[in-house]
Parts: structure tokens; C-alpha cells; sequence
């Protein structure tokens, strides 16, 4: 068996990190050299300086890179104290990531795809759709957030050119009231799919993995757990599978196909 | 990166080490991710994550929290057995010991008959590994681990059972209680070193839903926070036995690893620095070379337990 350490440690500069939403945030950084190696999918995990008592780095996927500017954009919610931490960064500011880090999003041409993203997972699923259109399918995005104000993404899903866009909130102060499911259960009797990808909370991802293989769709799924490295030396990232025993979300995610996960 | 002017090279218990600077269990993996980072062979030894004879699931998710200056784990010593192992690590691992870095193997077991097995398949083989480390401490599961290492007693039967079973040292790695009466069972018994702490056990609550944070009740506790209770236990353990011992717990820096040094330890472990600050091992070498170039002697050894207390 080859073992391939593809993650490396690399220093990275802040270019803006500003509010877009109720605790969303908008970060863009300059790392250039993993800018041109990051896939869509893939993640990185952040070491946030400031405060030495907090010794875990912080695990983010991405929603775009740039190889031609170096830059890579990320979104984020300010849940925990790492993330209220990277929030306060500013243009400028510097620190390392480890990086890249996981298997990104199995992209190849076919028919028409469907993206659904719940709350903090909708920078991956934006990166997956862009790889879509980009492989030249039709592509339908559905947005979910707790409420309006937390809610991000629907004017990029729009300059995508994807298909169909749904935004859907549970509280209904914007878009469809309810959540994602509704979304996908209206798109998916309107079109036939030939792919779903999806990121978002665990219980939304396992309703959207049912409903895409009761119509004997793909679905991949991007998932997310406590994580201490992000490149396979400690074993707690373990995602439970269906056929029994676990994998590890870092390595051999954070994108699984659906079907072999236990929801 | 060996210094010129001291002698860095120590000797664990028969285990010949370039450095004193080792891996501990499970912070590591198998070594081969950390090549991304560094040049591995630049460390004295890596261990290797526990292994038993057959593969064992570990516990479910979550494994992991963040706590005070530590993390919580309940990994559970998941593993894919000593056959598998090999077939998948035992290439790497044997380039790393031509490479000059001494691999410890560690190996588990849920009851004696499971680490006799466990030793006796991997002298076996891994003729890579230049020793092996006894897991009887790992807070994590429920038969065997940290239970077949409570008790001076107790352990002085694993290390029966496996005695005969190999040729080469074996370590074996330490709970964090009763270190002198457990480390004095052990070296009479035929222990070549100890190696300790072992996660000190713990809980987190959370206090939302009044659930622990992880999927068991409680869990292994390391990172900078424990450092100073093992090297309580270090000085203890080193003033109780003769045989050389491991300093491992929350070392993130040259000092945290020379206190190692100065409290009794021949090598030092860096753990969960690893995980969260992947090139933590060889600054720590760097940083402790330095200090002891600044200590004026000749020879690290000359340090080991050289603590004024």
C-alpha cells in the first residue's frame, strides 16, 4: 500500500474577513500555494492564534478558490470559541493551516445535479455546484438556514447559472418556510437527477441521502465531526458505517457516498 | 539538527535511541502522515498506535472535545490487527528504522491471553520493530486497558505473560496512579521501561443537555494541562525503580521535555502536540539540545534525574 502524506502545513494571510450575516462570516485568505492544489470538497484545518488555553485548530471547508489571485474564501458561523476567535482576525493578520486536507466531491459530467445545503454547509456545497455547472451539468441549488439573517449564499448559488434555486428557512422569515427536505422533495417529482450532493446538519443530510436513494439516485454527502488533526494520526474523527466498523471523516472523507453511511 | 557539542543519543531500556524524543501512542498514527510535515527520521523513536491481535471498532462518535488547555479522547484503541497492520504500516515502518529512528510497536488487549497473542503474532511480524510498548493503561475500554494496570498485582501479570514471548524490550506504558508500587512490580517482572502517563481519566458535561460531551461517561484527558502531574509521576516512578523510563504528558515545548529529563525520564514523549501543532517533535528536539548545550554538559544523560528537589 503507498502512503501518500499530502497534507502540509502552510502560513496563510488574511485579505477580508467581514460580518455577512447573523454570526456568518465571510474570510478570504491568501495561501497561494494550496489555492492551486485545493479541490472542491476538501478542507482545511486552521490554527486560530490569540489565546494559548485553546489548543485545537479549527476544521473548515471552503466555498471558492483562486490558483490565479492565491486566494481561497471561506464562510463560516461563530459557534464555538474558535471560530469567535477567527472572526475577530483582520486584513493582514497571519497564521497556518494544515492543508488539503480529506477527499473532496466526486465531479465528472452527466445529468442533472442537485446541491442541497443546510446552514454552515453551504460553502462546499457552492464549490461542488460551481464544479458542476463547470462539468457541464444542469445544476438545482436549495439553501437552508434557521432564519433570514442567517442565511448565506443564494446570490452566488444565482451567479452560479445553476437551474433552479430554492431557499428555504424553518422559520419561513424568508423563502420556503420549513426545511431543505421540501425543497428536494418538490425538485425531485419536477426533474429527474442523476446526482445529489449535500453538506449540512447530520439530520438533514441523512433525509436527503433517503429520499436520493429511494429514487435510486447517487448521493454524496459531506460530513463533519469533532476533529483533532485532520490528516488521520488520531482516530476521533470516526464516522459509523453501514456495513459496520468506522471510517475516519479526515481521511477518508469528509465526502462519503451516502449509501455506506449510518444515518 | 544532532548537536556537535552534545552527545544527544540515549538508550531506553535497550532500545538505542539518536535522540531522546519519541511519539506517543495514538498522537502518531503510524508515523507516515507526519512525512508531510517533516522529516520523520530526524526523531530518536516514533510508537505506534495500540494494536491488538484482532481488529477492535473502538467507540462510536463523538471521540473528541476540547477542554481547558487539554483535549478529552475516547478513542478506544480502534485498530486493524496485527496482520493488517503490517500489510499496511510495515513497509514504512521498516524504512523508518533503516532511516535510524527506532519504531516501538504498540500492542493491546482486552485480558492476558489477548496480549500474549498480540505480542507473540507481532514478534512475528514485525521484525522492523526495535521494541514494544504494553498498553495496560488506556482509560477507553471496558475489559482490559487501564484495568489490567490498576494494581501492582495486575500488572505484574501482563508483563509475566508476555515476558517469554519476545526477545526484544518491552515498555510498558503506565496509568497515571501508584506509579513507584506499579513501576516496582513491573521491573521485577522483567520490564526493560516504562513509559507514563497514560491519559489521566476524566469527564465533561454538557450542561445544555446534561449529556457528556463524548459517547462515554468519561474519558482520557491530555494535552498541556497534565503536564506537571506526570512529572510528578515521573520523579516518583524514577526514585522506585531502576529501569529507564518515558516521560510522556502535554509536552509542547524544549522545557516541557527537559523537566521530563531533569525529574528521572531517558526519552520524552510528544502526544497531543502532534495533533494540534504537527511539527511540534522536532522544534521540541531543537529546543531541548539547546538547553542542554546550555547546561554546560557533554552528554544529555548526564541530566537524567539531575533535579535538585
Amino acid at each position: 500500500m503507498h502512503l501518500d502524506a499530502k497534507v502540509h502545513q502552510y502560513d496563510f494571510t488574511v485579505v477580508s474577513n467581514e460580518r455577512v450575516g447573523d454570526g456568518i462570516f465571510r474570510l478570504v485568505i491568501s495561501c497561494p500555494e494550496l489555492a492551486s492544489l485545493i479541490l472542491p470538497g476538501q478542507f482545511m484545518n486552521f490554527r486560530v492564534p490569540g489565546d494559548a488555553s485553546h489548543i485545537v485548530r479549527i476544521p473548515l471547508s471552503f466555498a471558492s478558490s483562486d490558483a490565479g489571485t492565491g486566494t481561497i474564501e471561506l464562510v463560516y458561523a461563530a459557534v464555538g470559541e474558535g471560530t469567535r476567535r477567527l472572526s475577530l482576525l483582520e486584513a493582514g493578520d497571519g497564521s497556518d493551516l494544515l492543508g488539503p486536507c480529506g477527499h473532496g466531491w466526486n465531479v465528472r459530467p452527466g445529468g442533472r445535479a442537485l446541491c442541497v445545503a443546510g446552514g454552515v454547509g453551504v460553502p462546499p456545497v457552492l464549490a461542488a455546484a460551481r464544479a458542476l455547472v463547470q462539468a457541464g451539468r444542469t445544476v438545482d441549488v436549495v439553501l437552508g438556514a434557521q432564519t433570514a439573517s442567517r442565511l448565506w449564499g443564494e446570490t452566488d448559488a444565482l451567479a452560479l447559472g445553476a437551474g433552479e434555486v430554492m431557499v428555504c428557512t424553518d422559520d419561513g422569515s424568508y423563502g420556503m418556510r420549513g426545511f431543505a427536505t421540501i425543497a428536494v422533495e418538490k425538485l425531485f417529482s419536477a426533474n429527474e437527477y442523476d446526482l445529489v450532493v449535500t453538506c449540512g446538519p447530520n439530520v438533514m443530510m441523512g433525509a436527503v441521502a433517503r429520499i436520493a436513494e429511494d429514487a435510486g439516485v447517487e448521493c454524496q454527502a459531506s460530513l463533519e465531526r469533532m476533529m483533532t488533526c485532520g490528516f488521520g494520526a488520531c482516530s476521533t474523527c470516526n464516522v459509523a458505517m453501514r456495513a459496520g466498523g468506522y471510517k475516519a471523516c479526515c481521511m477518508d472523507g469528509p465526502v462519503f457516498d451516502a449509501k455506506e453511511v449510518a444515518w | 539538527m544532532v548537536s556537535d557539542t552534545v552527545n544527544m543519543s540515549v538508550d531506553l531500556g535497550g532500545i538505542k535511541m539518536k535522540n531522546p524524543i519519541n511519539t506517543a501512542s495514538g498522537t502518531f498514527g503510524n508515523g507516515w502522515q507526519f512525512e508531510g510535515f517533516y522529516d520523520v527520521s530526524t526523531l530518536g523513536a516514533i510508537t505506534t498506535k495500540g494494536c491488538a491481535a484482532e481488529p477492535w471498532d473502538g467507540n462510536p462518535a463523538p471521540r473528541m472535545c476540547e477542554v481547558n488547555s487539554a483535549i478529552m479522547n475516547s478513542v478506544g484503541l480502534q485498530n486493524p490487527g496485527a496482520h493488517a497492520f503490517v500489510e499496511t504500516y510495515g513497509e514504512y515502518l521498516a524504512g523508518l528504522e533503516g532511516r535510524g529512528t527506532r519504531v516501538i510497536v504498540q500492542v493491546a488487549g482486552h485480558s492476558l491471553e489477548e496480549y500474549a497473542r498480540a505480542v507473540e503474532l507481532f514478534d512475528e511480524l514485525a521484525p522492523f520493530a526495535s521494541g514494544f510498548e504494553i498498553n495496560i493503561s488506556c482509560p477507553n475500554v471496558s475489559k482490559g486497558g487501564a484495568a489490567m494496570g490498576a494494581t501492582p498485582k495486575a500488572a505484574a501479570e501482563v508483563m509475566r505473560a508476555v515476558r517469554p514471548l519476545t526477545s526484544r524490550p518491552v515498555v510498558v506504558k503506565m496509568a497515571p496512579h501508584d506509579v513507584a508500587e506499579i513501576g516496582r512490580a513491573l521491573e521485577a517482572e522483567g520490564a526493560d521501561a516504562l513509559s507514563l502517563i497514560n491519559t489521566i481519566p476524566a469527564m465533561a458535561i454538557d450542561v445544555r443537555t446534561r449529556r457528556s460531551r463524548l459517547s462515554r461517561a468519561t474519558a482520557g484527558l491530555s494535552g498541556p494541562a497534565i503536564h506537571n502531574i506526570a512529572v510528578r509521576m515521573v520523579w516518583e516512578c524514577h526514585n522506585a525503580v531502576d529501569i529507564p523510563l518515558c516521560g510522556i504528558g502535554g509536552v509542547s515545548s524544549g522545557a516541557d521535555a527537559a523537566e521530563f529529563i531533569l525529574a528521572g525520564a531517558t526519552a520524552v514523549s510528544v502526544g497531543t502536540a502532534n495533533l494540534t501543532d504537527p511539527t511540534s517533535a522536532p522544534r521540541i528536539l531543537s529546543e531541548l539540545e539547546q538547553w542542554a548545550e546550555s547546561q554546560g554538559v557533554r552528554d544529555i544523560n548526564d541530566l537524567i534525574g539531575a533535579a535538585e528537589c
